[in-house]
């Protein structure tokens, strides 16, 4: 690898942080994590990253579509690839009942259930990167 | 009820509303008496009674028409009808306009002690139903959110850091330790498969089914369905024949809570299907409706247990033993029922049993508007009263 990409986590299990930071160090990414969307904001503010992982039930609700939201109007992070790793699917659903349950509910990239497969983890990391670098991104 | 219980006396005789107001004092109410209907109705608004006592006969507005207008203002107050013509009819007649109890003059002060005090019970329990209707509602609507809080998000914890650890000690666990690992993943991945059913279990959302519904073609459900159960099937040597006409019958529907209702009742005919055994799927058109049935020729059900199989938690050991969820049959018939459908058993203990989902056929001519039209009214008279 070249450079070292660097992803941001933000999930406020810290138990699952450290089963998916293990993953991510190991294939050589650089990780640095936030346990709530407040400490992970201003992290991702201050430091260029090439990937983030959210988790979406944080705090007193569904926390982490706030956060992506905030960072799709966020000129300088806009184009950040999101992959969403949420503990049950149709908690979108549940978060916005009696809406159909759109992919494109909040504009992410992906979303993958927890528990992840490290396989699958990376692959989805991977495929994240390359598209954004094919894009012309990110940022850093 | 909070507090002391009100009482309104709607009567146009003087000498009722004061008898009414000595029998009650000193028994703990606040009570407040109107000369006629169109008083008593306001008073309904200011005074807020938890009992309303009513006479039938009253000059102006009519005792059945104060028992229709409280019904209509608020149908938790508790009315007691009291009537100098204590017909068996005019008795009926205003239980159906929604009366609680009524009460023929003349009456003894202790009657009409004991019929308040039973109004004032009724309406304590009116209230307890409601809250605890309530709070089963909300029960149910935070389950999914609960179960995923507190108990899937540990186990995703867990099982995310044992991933981890089998892929650090792969090169230097021993075969046993490898082993004993692998029956940690596997047992960890059963409790969040159950975790997962159970709170699908209670959180079908039957009007997002209702809204996600497209045309189907019934071989794709069939097909993933028969898919996922060939890992257990191949496993008990059991085979699955598929028999779909071509081009395959269409059904309004969602494809993935469709194959997910196969998935359960398949899984099912595997379960109890004995080692060697053969499932038969087949779809047919038949009439306006489309069968899907699926059918096994294994241990089948008791005719004493049929009743129950779609029942929430009910569960049986299957033919080598397996134990189940108990609400794969009760997920499946909620889907089936929010795609306006039925779902059929027949069973002979000893020969196997065969489940069919019926389903309305979708009109091969055009969209069919009326029929889109027409569905969700139909939904609509079934969910309604409770």
């Amino acid at each position: 690898m070249t450079e070292r990409k660097r992803l941001m986590i933000i999930d406020d299990d810290p138990d699952f942080v450290a089963g998916i930071r293990a993953i991510l160090d190991g294939a050589g990414y650089e990780t640095d994590v936030a346990y709530n969307p407040k400490d992970g904001f201003d992290a991702l503010k201050a430091k260029a990253h090439d990937l983030l992982l959210l988790d979406i039930m944080m705090g007193r609700g569904a926390e982490g579509v706030m956060m992506a939201r905030k960072i799709r109007k966020d000129p300088a992070l806009k184009d950040l690839p999101i992959l969403i790793i949420t503990g049950i699917r149709e908690q979108i659903a549940f978060m916005f009942p009696g809406q159909a349950v759109h992919p494109n509910f909040v504009p992410l990239n992906e979303l993958i259930e927890k528990p992840v497969e490290p396989d699958l983890l990376l692959e989805r990391v991977r495929a994240l990167l390359q598209a954004a670098e094919a894009r012309g991104q990110p940022v850093s | 009820m909070e507090g002391t219980a009100r009482i309104l006396v709607i009567d146009d005789e003087e000498i009722v509303l004061d008898s009414c107001t000595e029998i009650l004092r000193g028994e703990g109410y606040q009570l407040a008496t109107a000369s006629d209907g169109t008083r008593g109705l306001a008073l309904l608004k200011e005074f807020r009674p938890d009992v309303v006592v009513v006479d039938l006969k009253m000059p102006g507005l009519s005792g059945f028409d104060v028992l229709e207008r409280i019904r209509s203002i608020d149908a938790t107050v508790v009315a007691i009808v009291i009537t100098g013509y204590a017909t068996v009819s005019s008795a009926v007649e205003a239980m159906k306009r929604g009366a609680y109890d009524f009460l023929p003059k003349p009456f003894t002060p202790e009657e009409f002690r004991l019929i308040i005090r039973r109004g004032v019970e009724k309406r304590t329990l009116v209230f307890e139903t409601i809250a605890l209707r309530r709070e089963r509602d909300l029960l149910r609507e935070h389950f999914s959110s609960i179960v995923s809080h507190e108990l899937k998000a540990p186990l995703a914890a867990i099982q995310q850091n044992v991933y981890v650890l089998e892929a650090q000690l792969a090169q230097t666990a021993t075969p046993d330790q490898r082993e004993r690992l692998g029956r940690v993943k596997t047992r960890m991945a059963d409790l969040i498969q159950m975790v997962d059913t159970w709170r699908r279990g209670v959180s079908v959302d039957l009007d997002a089914i209702k809204a996600r519904q497209v045309p189907v073609s019934v071989r794709v459900p069939i097909d993933k369905a028969v898919e996922s159960a060939l890992v257990y099937a191949t496993r008990k040597a059991v085979t699955i024949d598929v028999s779909v006409p071509d081009p395959a019958p269409q059904v309004r529907g969602d494809q993935g809570t469709l194959t997910e209702a196969l998935v359960n009742i398949l899984g099912n005919a595997v379960k109890f299907s004995r080692e060697g055994g053969r499932i038969e799927v087949t779809a047919e058109v038949r009439d306006d409706d489309v069968r899907i049935a699926v059918a096994d020729h294994g241990v089948g059900i008791a005719a004493e247990d049929l009743p129950h199989v779609f029942d929430a938690f009910y569960t049986q050991p299957g033919a080598a033993g397996e134990r189940g969820s108990g609400l794969g049959l009760a997920v499946s018939r909620r889907i089936v029922e929010a795609h306006s459908g039925t779902i059929l058993v027949q069973s002979t203990p000893g020969q196997g049993s065969t489940f069919v989902i019926v389903l309305p056929a979708l009109d091969d001519d055009g969209p069919g508007e009326g029929r889109r039209e027409a569905e969700p009214l139909a939904a609509s008279a079934k969910d309604g009263p409770r």
